[in-house]
């Protein structure tokens, strides 16, 4: 025993590598479901993991020309979506085909996408990384550009044991990263808490939210995370017919991700092509607008929904209070080289 | 044909549940282990594929060259009566363009062995199961990032009679979901019923024949000039699938003694 004490011992003091990480725990706020699946059960969530992540996160070498890092699309200003572009930037002037969603709360998510054609966080950058709108790298490229790199040498050894660069690492790393971005800091959630308090205005609004919306956006996540068809008419430029691109099955045309609500208000533009600018034209959409002529169309939504101009307002001053300040300015989320403020003027 | 066909898929279906059920006797008798090497040979007309340079002609008299060849092999089995062996977290990218890709060898207990069998494509669980390496490594091309799942095959190529931009003809197949999964499980018996002998510190070779003739000369007709491309999951990935099931079989057993 005392032999096998000094032989693990002085492996650990002296051998090749003192691999070491900081393990962190993802927090499940109180009152919320837990999440699905553990995302990091095969992915140990570490410190020099989230950090390795959060690099890559900002790191325009993972695109082909070096100019769109995840982070170009993914603001942290604008909870991770892209604010104020209905279609996003990406390679040699191209639009994407779809409007950026917000990256928070992953770890409740278990379909990714608008159309939840991806099945796993791990894999789901593997989209835009390769996608010829987007970011329109090849997987080898992005190995071989941040394999030249010693400062990933070390962090991939840091967080992984061996300064070994493959795709898979920097995918578990990515995902520990993103799966890390956590949202429950908004006035709601400390309403919930006892925190603060509403308004008479926003809640009469949250009462509306309650009675109206809350079917599709469920709370604590603002989001059920279902796959339904919010009755907007077929953009034919973008001939985009959601769900359908993945199943095949006509039933499943037009269906797209219901959305969180939680930080709405700052990523604007709405719907999944962006069509919509502001949430009181979101609100229209649904007291005025919904195709219901369209055979896939929810049944929820198949009379449209009731919304007098008073409640309106009262639900728009609910909407503003799941703004989560901490996200958007949390610095762990942040640039590590600072070069993020960048984007606001690039695009 | 629909008749036989459900009648094979029965017959397998009992197969495989009697070697699930005899799957717990499972040991190495002796703890002996020998090697097996496998040996993928591509073929057209039992000729070696030659990529790029060499034209063919199939029955409904249509040019085609190959330009690209691989398929995924996994979950390989090795069966004696009553008595399974197989390979787990084992998974093979055959690729007709590197020779290193078209064999590998595989330990053994020491026996008899009649048959074997193995899973065309990536099994649903290592498609669910996020960022994965080595074969599987995304980078190896044969993974759909859009629609996540790995492609079962990959067949490119060029003819005449295709009237997709340049002549191609692509056929990307995969899928693991649902009615839209290409997976099958392909088994074999050996060639003149002689087993595949294991013995202890030897390799035997196994080598298995895919030969592209057998595609075209399906019960399921796929003309380059009707469908020279397809390059995602549904109703004509299977189609294609089924025709793809085809080319396989065990052409040599050689054992060392």
């Amino acid at each position: 025993m005392l032999v096998i004490t000094v032989v693990l011992g002085s492996a650990f003091l002296y051998g090749p590598h003192r691999y070491k990480p900081t393990y962190l725990k993802l927090v499940t706020p109180k009152g919320w479901p837990k999440p699905p699946t553990n995302i990091f059960a095969k992915n140990p969530l570490t410190e020099e993991g989230f950090q390795l992540g959060r690099k890559l996160f900002y790191d325009g070498r993972l695109s082909k020309d070096g100019n769109f890092p995840c982070a170009s699309c993914h603001q942290q200003f604008a909870a991770f979506a892209n604010l104020d572009h209905d279609l996003s930037h990406g390679f040699s002037n191209r639009f994407t085909k779809r409007n950026a969603p917000a990256l928070f709360n992953l770890a409740w998510m278990k379909e990714f996408q608008w159309d939840g054609g991806v099945n796993h966080i791990e894999v789901q950058p593997l989209a835009p990384l390769t996608d010829t709108s987007e970011m329109a790298e090849t997987i080898g490229n992005v190995i071989h550009k941040i394999s030249a790199d010693t400062a990933y040498k070390r962090m991939f050894a840091a967080a992984f044991g061996d300064a070994g660069i493959n795709s898979q690492r920097m995918l578990k790393a990515l995902a520990q990263f993103t799966g890390s971005i956590q949202s429950y800091n908004s006035k709601y959630d400390k309403v919930k808490r006892g925190e603060a308090s509403f308004s008479v205005s926003e809640e009469y609004g949250y009462n509306i939210f309650k009675a109206k919306c809350d079917a599709c956006h469920k709370e604590p996540l603002f989001t059920d995370n279902s796959i339904r068809n919010n009755g907007s008419d077929v953009n034919t430029n973008l001939a985009d017919n959601g769900r359908m691109r993945i199943t095949g099955n006509a039933a499943d045309s037009l269906k797209f991700k219901v959305p969180s609500l939680r930080n709405i208000a700052i990523t604007a533009p709405y719907m999944h092509d962006g069509r919509l600018y502001t949430l009181s034209q979101v609100i229209e959409h649904y007291r005025n607008k919904i195709n219901t002529k369209q055979p896939t169309v929810d049944s929820l939504l198949k009379n449209k929904i009731v919304i007098s101009n008073q409640e309106k307002i009262d639900l728009l001053s609910f909407l503003y209070t799941l703004t989560d300040e901490e996200l958007v300015k949390n610095k762990r989320y942040e640039d590590p080289e600072g070069k993020n403020k960048v984007f606001i003027h690039q695009h | 044909m629909k008749t036989l066909f459900y009648l094979g898929t029965v017959l397998l279906c009992c197969f495989l549940n009697n070697v699930k059920a005899q799957h717990k006797n499972n040991k190495p008798e002796n703890g002996k282990k020998g090697f097996v090497k496998i040996i993928f040979i591509n073929t057209i007309h039992h000729q070696p594929v030659v990529l790029f340079d060499s034209s063919y002609r199939n029955p409904f008299g249509e040019d085609y060259t190959i330009t690209k060849f691989k398929y995924y092999v996994s979950n390989m089995a090795f069966y004696r009566t009553g008595n399974r062996y197989s390979q787990k977290n084992d998974y093979r990218l055959v690729n007709q363009a590197i020779d290193s890709s078209l064999s590998f060898i595989i330990n053994l207990p020491e026996n008899k062995y009649d048959s074997i069998g193995f899973l065309l494509g990536v099994d649903s669980a290592r498609n669910t199961s996020g960022a994965q390496t080595g074969a599987l490594d995304p980078l190896n091309d044969m993974f759909w990032t859009w629609n996540t799942g790995y492609v079962m095959e990959k067949m490119e190529g060029t003819s005449p009679q295709s009237n997709a931009i340049n002549n191609k003809v692509e056929y990307h197949i995969g899928g693991y979901k649902g009615e839209n999964s290409v997976l099958h499980y392909l088994t074999f018996a050996l060639p003149g019923n002689k087993p595949l002998i294991i013995q202890n510190g030897k390799t035997s070779t196994l080598i298995i024949e895919a030969d592209i003739a057998a595609f075209w000369d399906a019960a399921t007709v796929i003309k380059i000039s009707e469908t020279p491309v397809c390059s995602l999951p549904g109703t004509l990935a299977k189609r294609i699938a089924a025709n793809f099931y085809r080319l396989f079989k065990v052409a040599t057993v050689i054992n060392e003694n």
